[in-house]
């Protein structure tokens, strides 16, 4: 009997969701004839005497779930998220370059290191991009480090804050939506596909307004409804990273679909899954027939 | 051929990386060669003839097709990282290139790393709270770097460390045990190479420069009687480099007389 190891890690758990997701994936892992268990950090040397490893958290090149993805590849031992999906999509700079250099279609994308800060080049920036501009910092995740700048003084304000923590920081065009698309990829194939609905108070989908984190709305959406062009656009994405488990972040607007991110370790408890049942099965056989 | 490498664009112009601007340098081979056999000598040409390395300004040296990235600091999202990586984008044979550096200095996975290399490493475990005693500890997290480890010895001081590498028990942390009678030893290696004379750190200075190919780093080594075990690599400050390392260095980087 094959064993699968799920690394979670209790500090990045929020919410009840998260929790039930976790252990439908054990229970679909164990249906499918297979012993899962959860490892925490303080079981990173359990993973050696796994299978298969699957992480479920919050993933970054300077935290603990880049050490267990390069623990598992040590011992050759498959896992999703592999160390380079968590080293490439942990940096937007690493994404975005990969994207460009495979054509991808991205809002017009601009890599601003701290040294060219000055008002030359942000007038520059405003003059080729277009107002607003969309400032991010590199490494953020669930929109933290995303801010949108109307003017010179405000894209300083921003811009300042995120080169205290990356010597370079994304610049892209602002694209408007009322919309994303999340398409999920897993080795090549689209595996479910989404609506992320902004909400109406922020341009992002997750924010903190007045004090309180507002959410982006989830609505599964089958295969037949979602345009062709935006899976295609969702799997070349994905494929410009590397063969793993991916949600590509799409905006559509006027037909034009263009990526707006590619995410490691994509979230799968918020209703994702509705239409398409069948995710963890197909994410448990991937893991151990590669 | 050695040469001199400066990075203008090499991705189009978001992705260009200014250098620090380096004089022309044509040395006869004999100075050169003289300059490394003898530091105090290319201390003398480092004071007379050299620009003064610069923080946070990666240097790179090409030879053998090979593109060497020389800085004091190779952090993720580090202007040497993103150096490295625009190289590795281009298809470049770089050195080190950015998966070796996140390795590097992330603890875990460096000891996993140059143990599977044959290097004698500290055994080591993660934690959320607990320690034995005495032990050194790392931070494991974005924040974190190996620069700040810090020997415990009791029960108090290990709660008080712990409470802030892990930003209040936020995030999980890197022990290692060791022993009562156990000294830490720091040593510099620059291209492998260390300015000491004991064979065993010269040895394994060469074996991790050879695993990383990082030019510029500190090793971490607990030591236990005659024996040494791998702790961590640690950044280096060109701050902290003796003048011996800083001439050692700059020949080097310069004068091309390395590897």
């Amino acid at each position: 009997m094959s064993r699968l190891g799920i690394f979670v890690d209790r500090k990045t758990l929020s919410n009840a969701e998260q929790l039930n997701a976790l252990i439908h994936c054990r229970d679909v892992a164990e249906k499918l004839g297979h012993n899962a268990e959860f490892l925490f950090p303080v079981d990173i040397n359990k993973i050696p005497r796994m299978d298969a490893l699957f992480i479920r958290a919050r993933t970054d090149p300077m935290n603990i779930t880049y050490v267990a993805a390069r623990m598992a590849e040590f011992h050759g031992i498959p896992v999703i998220d592999d160390a380079n999906s968590i080293q490439i999509c942990g940096d937007k700079i690493n994404m975005y370059s990969r994207l460009i250099q495979k054509n991808i279609a991205l809002p017009k994308t601009v890599f601003l290191s701290k040294n060219d800060l000055n008002v030359e080049k942000v007038t520059e920036l405003f003059d080729t991009l277009g107002t607003p501009l969309i400032v991010k910092e590199p490494s953020t995740s669930f929109s933290l480090r995303v801010e949108k700048v109307e003017d010179i003084a405000g894209f300083f304000r921003v811009a300042r804050r995120f080169i205290k923590m990356s010597d370079w920081i994304v610049i892209q065009q602002f694209v408007e939506s009322t919309y994303d698309w999340r398409v999920g990829i897993l080795g090549g194939k689209l595996l479910y596909a989404c609506k992320y609905t902004i909400p109406s108070v922020t341009f992002k989908i997750q924010a903190s307004v007045n004090g309180h984190v507002v959410y982006c709305g989830v609505e599964s959406m089958p295969e037949e409804a979602v345009p062709p062009s935006v899976i295609r656009l969702g799997i070349d994405a994905a494929n410009a990273i590397g063969n793993g488990l991916y949600g590509v972040d799409v905006k559509n607007s006027n037909g034009d679909a263009c990526v707006i991110e590619v995410n490691d370790n994509p979230s799968l408890e918020s209703g994702e899954d509705a239409c398409y049942p069948q995710i963890y099965e197909q994410i448990v056989e991937y893991l151990f027939a590669t | 051929m050695n040469d001199r490498y400066k990075v203008p664009g090499r991705t189009g112009d978001w992705f260009g990386v200014d250098q620090p601007a380096r004089p022309s340098i044509r040395k006869q081979t004999a100075v050169r060669e003289a300059a490394v056999s003898n530091p105090a000598l290319s201390l003398h040409l480092l004071q007379k003839k050299e620009p003064a390395m610069v923080r946070d300004a990666p240097t790179v040296v090409r030879r053998d097709h090979a593109y060497h990235v020389v800085a004091e600091d190779y952090s993720y999202k580090s202007e040497a990282y993103y150096t490295i990586l625009a190289h590795e984008l281009a298809g470049d044979d770089v050195r080190p290139c950015s998966r070796a550096v996140l390795d590097a200095f992330v603890v875990p996975v460096c000891l996993e790393r140059a143990s599977h290399a044959g290097i004698p490493v500290v055994p080591w475990g993660i934690s959320q709270g607990y320690v034995p005693l005495p032990a050194i500890l790392y931070g494991l997290n974005y924040f974190a770097t190996t620069s700040d480890y810090t020997v415990v010895q009791d029960t108090t001081h290990a709660k008080e460390v712990i409470k802030h590498i892990t930003n209040m028990g936020k995030y999980p942390f890197c022990y290692q045990k060791i022993g009562d009678s156990t000294a830490i030893h720091t040593c510099t290696a620059i291209f492998g190479r260390t300015t000491g004379n004991d064979y065993e750190i010269i040895a394994y200075a060469k074996k991790i420069y050879d695993l990383f190919a990082i030019p510029l780093f500190s090793m971490v080594f607990v030591q236990t009687g005659n024996n040494y075990a791998l702790s961590s690599l640690t950044p280096t400050r060109y701050t902290h480099l003796s003048d011996e390392e800083r001439a050692s260095l700059s020949a080097y980087r310069d004068h091309q007389v390395f590897l």
